[in-house]
């Protein structure tokens, strides 16, 4: 393989090595150096309302249970039971007030403590043989909450949600904080593609090129009017934190009248103009930018759209959370969520999802010819040829790296970050270029978490042997 | 009707009625036994799947839309794997089809374009029909048919196949112009889909 700073540093410069969309190599590397370090989106508050309501979700191979413990804390429970290894819950959701192993019966209370294990006096002596108190379900090494969204890494050392986000979490406001109690998630609608997964997140991360050729039909059939090339290229496209998005340039008018052209009803208009600051008035009232695909860095995106949803010319906004799943170089699957806020009326969260249905997700007739680019991408990726091609993904860069469009100032947009209007790669080289940053630094030893003790155990037999480096 | 523990009456049950997008929907249900095979009403039935699975292979989408009621209710929804007794068995709230007659109508003219890539080139389908069973309703003019249909979807010459397995329920009416498409719900065996996007009828 070629060498691993040769290849990092192309992916800075915006000159891609096609094949790590296909390669076992680099898979490996994301595996150990990315996916155990970065904040992994995992579901939302919403969908654990009650106590004892759990869903499981996966981060790589790793199951963890999203479980809202009898106290109220949702913690994220390394689905394997502590004595053979088996899953403690078989289920994708539910409500309950344990859990218990199949295997040989030991249970856990949905905060994770061992409460059961048969036969501890006979077979183990008790406590003498083996201290039950104390012992619990592994937690997720770190867990942390936004608006709800709930992110488990595990880096135990991870830095805090809020840092890592960063200036995002000023869009993020956007889709997940258009009242004071926030959105509702619905799903996830969950599909495997034969795509690699940096892709979909590249696309929704700044992607507005490929919208008018890829979703040419989208606009014949009159379903949502924006998509048109002379539109597309008026919207900005942001980086800020650790994720970016794009943007729609909407027609004149106060914050009201944008959000209403978008289709918002005045009473949702209200709560938002009551819950966003006025910096992210600006950007919709005074700027005229809409919000519309985005990505957190890794592999969550977002997506904000207005399409025409019954036989009239009336449009109504839909919001959708994803995340792409990595199973395999060449596989992805896709969690894809419906989102709506929570105190939106009745009828528009019924529009709202009905649009939804329509754009994006397994039926979504955005999302269908997405995928279709993305499979060809990805089988083509895989061949000794796609080691020999430096994809270009400077766009938006003169060769000799100055911007083609300047960065907008303060007084035109008036979100952090830095923000340019019309088509550019800006954003999915910086998605790549903080990729590449993981994968350059070298794995830490692992902390190893063991049950009981055995009274002969070497001292500093709980160290692991550091991850070993893969590429020179 | 028994609903099993899950909520399931055959291939339906209240998936429909439940639906935010459902409240148009006839909400007339399968009574008594599966008539036999011989009965008139269930050959006329089976001939219909059987013709209409030809349709959807063939993607010849606007002759299969001339055959949906106009308060036709169209939907699949997200199967999640839950414990026995749990008392569902789908997402609440949440499908992957949940169509009406605009939606179908808006879904079938975008295939008529010339610009829809995910079927440009064509997937090779077919509709595998089969384990029909046709009921009576109280209304003499409907019909209640389950059926499983196993969907083979070949692209290009480089991918693996896709298989999609569902129980369908469908509920049909009696018009001056033939059977006609009123319900249908269609309980896909997934939780997971293994393919790469429903651009695609069951």
């Amino acid at each position: 393989m070629t060498n691993l700073d040769t290849l990092l540093s192309d992916v800075r410069r915006g000159m891609i090595p096609a094949h790590i969309y296909n390669d076992e190599e680099i898979f490996r590397l994301e595996r150990e150096r990315l996916f155990n370090r970065a904040w992994i989106f995992v579901g939302h508050e919403s969908e654990v309302p009650q106590p004892g309501d759990y869903v499981v979700r996966r981060v790589l191979d790793d199951s963890f249970i999203i479980v809202r413990g009898e106290d109220g804390q949702v913690r994220a429970l390394f689905n394997m039971c502590l004595h053979r290894g088996m899953q403690v819950c078989r289920a994708e959701m539910g409500n309950s007030s344990h859990f218990r192993c199949p295997y040989h019966g030991w249970s856990y209370r949905n905060d994770g403590r061992l409460v059961g294990l048969p036969f501890h006096q006979e077979a183990y002596g008790g406590e003498a043989g083996f201290p039950r108190r104390g012992q619990g379900l592994l937690p997720a090494p770190a867990l942390d909450i936004y608006n709800g969204l709930i992110f488990v890494s595990i880096d135990p050392d991870a830095p805090p949600l809020a840092d890592y986000l960063g200036d995002f979490r000023f869009y993020l406001d956007y889709y997940t904080k258009q009242s004071a109690t926030g959105i509702e998630l619905r799903g996830p609608q969950r599909w495997r593609i034969k795509a690699n997964w940096k892709i979909g997140a590249e696309n929704f991360a700044g992607d507005m090129y490929h919208t008018p050729q890829t979703h040419t039909s989208v606009v014949e059939i009159a379903l949502f009017r924006e998509p048109k090339a002379a539109k597309r290229k008026d919207g900005a496209t942001y980086w800020a934190g650790n994720g970016g998005g794009t943007t729609y340039k909407l027609p004149p008018g106060t914050l009201e009248e944008r959000l209403r052209y978008v289709g918002y009803p005045d009473t949702m208009i209200e709560s938002m103009k009551r819950c966003w600051s006025p910096e992210q008035r600006d950007v919709v009232g005074r700027d005229g930018f809409m919000i519309s695909a985005a990505s957190v860095f890794p592999n969550m995106s977002l997506v904000h759209n207005w399409p025409k949803v019954g036989d009239s010319d009336r449009v109504l906004p839909f919001i959708s959370i994803r995340t792409w799943q990595p199973v395999a170089p060449d596989e992805t699957e896709v969690l894809s969520w419906f989102a709506v806020d929570a105190e939106a009326p009745p009828e528009f969260k019924s529009l709202s999802y009905k649009g939804y249905l329509m754009c994006f997700g397994s039926t979504g007739m955005f999302e269908q010819d997405d995928v279709e680019n993305w499979v060809s991408l990805t089988s083509t990726a895989a061949g000794a040829m796609a080691r020999r091609l430096l994809l270009n993904s400077r766009m938006g860069l003169l060769t000799d790296g100055t911007p083609v469009s300047r960065a907008l100032t303060g007084a035109e947009f008036a979100g952090p970050g830095e923000a340019r209007v019309g088509y550019a790669e800006h954003n999915q080289r910086q998605l790549l270029s903080t990729w590449a940053d993981y994968l350059q630094r070298p794995s830490e030893p692992q902390q190893r978490t063991r049950l009981g003790a055995a009274v002969n155990d070497p001292p500093g037999a709980l160290a692991a042997q550091p991850g070993k480096a893969v590429l020179a | 009707m028994i609903a099993d523990t899950a909520g399931r009456v055959g291939n339906g049950g209240s998936y429909s009625a439940q639906s935010p997008l459902g409240s148009h929907a006839s909400v007339l249900q399968r009574v008594g036994r599966t008539l036999p095979f011989s009965d008139e009403r269930h050959l006329q039935a089976h001939q219909w799947l059987v013709d209409e699975a030809y349709l959807l292979d063939a993607q010849r989408y606007g002759d299969w839309l001339a055959l949906i009621a106009d308060d036709i209710h169209y939907i699949m929804p997200v199967r999640v794997t839950t414990a026995l007794g749990a008392g569902y068995d789908s997402a609440p709230g949440m499908a992957h089809f949940d169509e009406n007659r605009y939606s179908l109508g808006r879904r079938v003219a975008r295939f008529q374009t010339e610009h829809a890539w995910t079927e440009d080139p064509p997937s090779r389908l077919r509709h595998h029909v089969t384990n029909v069973r046709t009921f009576a309703t109280d209304d003499p003019s409907h019909l209640v048919v389950d059926s499983g249909v196993l969907l083979y979807r070949s692209r290009g010459d480089v991918r693996e196949p896709t298989l999609l397995s569902a129980g369908r329920e469908d509920l049909l009416r009696q018009t001056a112009d033939g059977w006609q498409l009123a319900r249908r719900t269609i309980l896909i065996d997934d939780s997971v889909l293994r393919t790469q996007n429903l651009a695609i009828f069951l």
